[in-house]
């Protein structure tokens, strides 16, 4: 038996090499947010700035290792506790996912009202949804009044499941690379006008020649992010 | 930084018409018009005559949208000069007052108006927005459903009643307003569509029934509607799946399902660029989120 730091009894089930490293993420349980995902929350939360958004969080990372969100679906701005189009959304992302080697791993949300981020029944619906398929799931809110230039803390406030129930997470396990580096791509993709681009859900649906997934932008995005950086 | 008409190439008339296109269509496109508008009024105000003014307007709600205060006081003051006892005018300072969020400074104001002029509803649907901007929806509720008992004829405070229903998650009332606007509005497919979509949500097998019907109802004012037509297949699927149906009730929408599928699938080949994963559907059925969606909404 191992004894960490607290005091704690730990039954040891790695090899002592690697103790340090993967030991310590697993029992903060880091969440780690790529700079593609971050940015197209941010643009589709500024696209619809009187409307609640939401979207769906994705990963490409194997399920059991560090958890990190390596992409994201915006989803509606319009009636986002309406079943239809949300189970609609939900299988086509879904079947979407399989096909390239992601999978559904949070749901965002960001709220009409800038000053309340909390989240929505409809959220906590979602998110207890994905967390039925997926144990670390998380839930992300977007908090609208950090949305101003020259902010520098992430407007964004995660959820994991503890207990039983929604829970906050500690700011410090969510990990946000090259966080200067993150803001300035998303203020060259606005002044390029590139924010545009963005489709969500909802988009395609009025114009079905658009492209829900986003391959245009996440091109430009990935463009932006720096060579030396490989996985932002 | 070029002007607007050096980038797009337009006169000044072309810039003044686009401007009333905007204002008549109630589009909401604020960067737009304030980039033409400001301009316009800068450089042409006095070639516009009459239709300044309300050019004044537009460009002032659109500021107020952008969070240009500085272009939405100078043109507050135009029309204050202008008009200086106006119920109309007042009303937009108010909207300033709210987009500064002091929002018992705007109620004095629109309090005084209605003194005045106790039937400006342009008015007392300000003081309604002002609720839903604190975010009482309950309140906002209450007055709207009090405004509409006085003006029962109008179509934007019930679809503005519906909405708020819908995020409140009643979703028996938000039917109930947009029946309201079926009645009045018989040929508009989104309403028709809307009504369904609410109808599916509040699920039970007598719902999903009513909800294909008004599924192929909107498709039937519309055939290019794409939510009706997904609507119309899921509905139709989940009747046919579910163990209460007769065999006939099941064999039609079978039928309605796939004939529902053929129609996606021929919209996506013709127009769409996207490989459309409709085939995964059958299977999805008794996905986990199916049952989600089945269940009563929360509260």
């Amino acid at each position: 038996m191992l004894e960490d730091d607290s005091g704690v009894t730990k039954k040891r089930t790695l090899p002592l090499s690697s103790l340090s490293v993967s030991f310590r993420s697993h029992e903060m349980g880091e969440v780690e947010l790529s700079c593609l995902a971050y940015a197209k929350m941010y643009l589709h939360a500024s696209q619809f700035p009187r409307c609640s958004v939401n979207g769906l969080l994705l990963s490409s990372s194997p399920a059991g290792g560090a958890v990190c969100i390596t992409d994201c679906v915006p989803l509606l701005h319009t009636h986002l506790s309406l079943a239809p189009i949300t189970q609609l959304a939900l299988t086509q992302v879904d079947a979407w996912c399989s096909q390239t080697h992601q999978r559904i791993m949070g749901y965002y949300q960001a709220n009409a009202c800038v000053s309340d981020s909390s989240p929505t029944p409809c959220a906590l619906k979602i998110a207890e949804k994905i967390f039925e398929q997926c144990n670390n799931a998380v839930l992300l809110m977007i908090d609208g009044e950090k949305m101003f230039p020259g902010c520098r803390v992430p407007p964004i406030v995660m959820y994991e499941r503890k207990d039983a129930r929604w829970a906050l997470k500690d700011k410090h396990t969510i990990m946000l690379r090259q966080w200067e580096e993150t803001c300035s791509i998303v203020n060259q993709l606005f002044s390029s006008g590139d924010q545009a681009l963005l489709v969500d859900f909802d988009s395609h649906l009025d114009d079905i020649t658009k492209d829900w997934t986003n391959q245009k932008l996440n091109a430009k995005i990935m463009e932006l992010v720096s060579p030396a950086n490989g996985n932002v | 930084m070029s002007s607007i008409s050096e980038l797009y190439d337009v006169c000044w008339e072309e810039m003044r018409d686009k401007l009333r296109k905007w204002r008549e269509e109630n589009y909401r496109n604020s960067e737009q018009i304030v980039d033409v508008g400001e301009e316009l009024i800068n450089e042409h105000a006095s070639k516009l005559g009459d239709d300044v003014w309300i050019i004044y307007e537009q460009v002032m709600i659109a500021a107020l949208d952008c969070s240009r205060d500085d272009l939405a006081w100078s043109c507050l003051q135009e029309l204050k000069r202008q008009f200086p006892d106006s119920h109309r005018v007042k009303r937009l300072a108010g909207m300033r007052l709210e987009a500064l969020e002091r929002y018992e400074d705007a109620n004095k104001l629109y309090d005084s108006i209605l003194q005045d002029d106790p039937t400006n509803t342009v008015t007392r649907k300000r003081k309604i927005s002002i609720l839903q901007a604190q975010g009482k929806s309950s309140e906002a509720i209450r007055e709207l459903n009090e405004y509409l008992e006085q003006f029962v004829g109008d179509q934007e405070a019930w679809h503005e009643l519906s909405e708020l229903y819908i995020n409140e998650h009643d979703y028996a009332k938000a039917a109930f307003c947009l029946e309201e606007l079926m009645m009045t509005n018989p040929h508009n497919h989104l309403y028709c569509e809307q009504y369904a979509e609410v109808k599916y949500t509040q699920g039970g097998l007598e719902n999903l029934e009513l909800a294909r019907k008004y599924f192929a109802q909107a498709l039937k004012l519309n055939n290019r509607n794409m939510r009706a037509l997904f609507g119309l297949y899921m509905s139709a699927s989940h009747i046919a799946a579910s163990p209460k149906v007769s065999a006939k009730v099941k064999k039609d929408n079978v039928k309605y399902a796939a004939w529902a599928t053929s129609q996606i699938s021929r919209a996506y080949q013709v127009r769409g660029t996207q490989e459309c994963t409709l085939g995964v559907f059958p299977v999805r059925l008794e996905d986990s989120c199916h049952t989600l969606l089945m269940e009563p909404p929360l509260l």
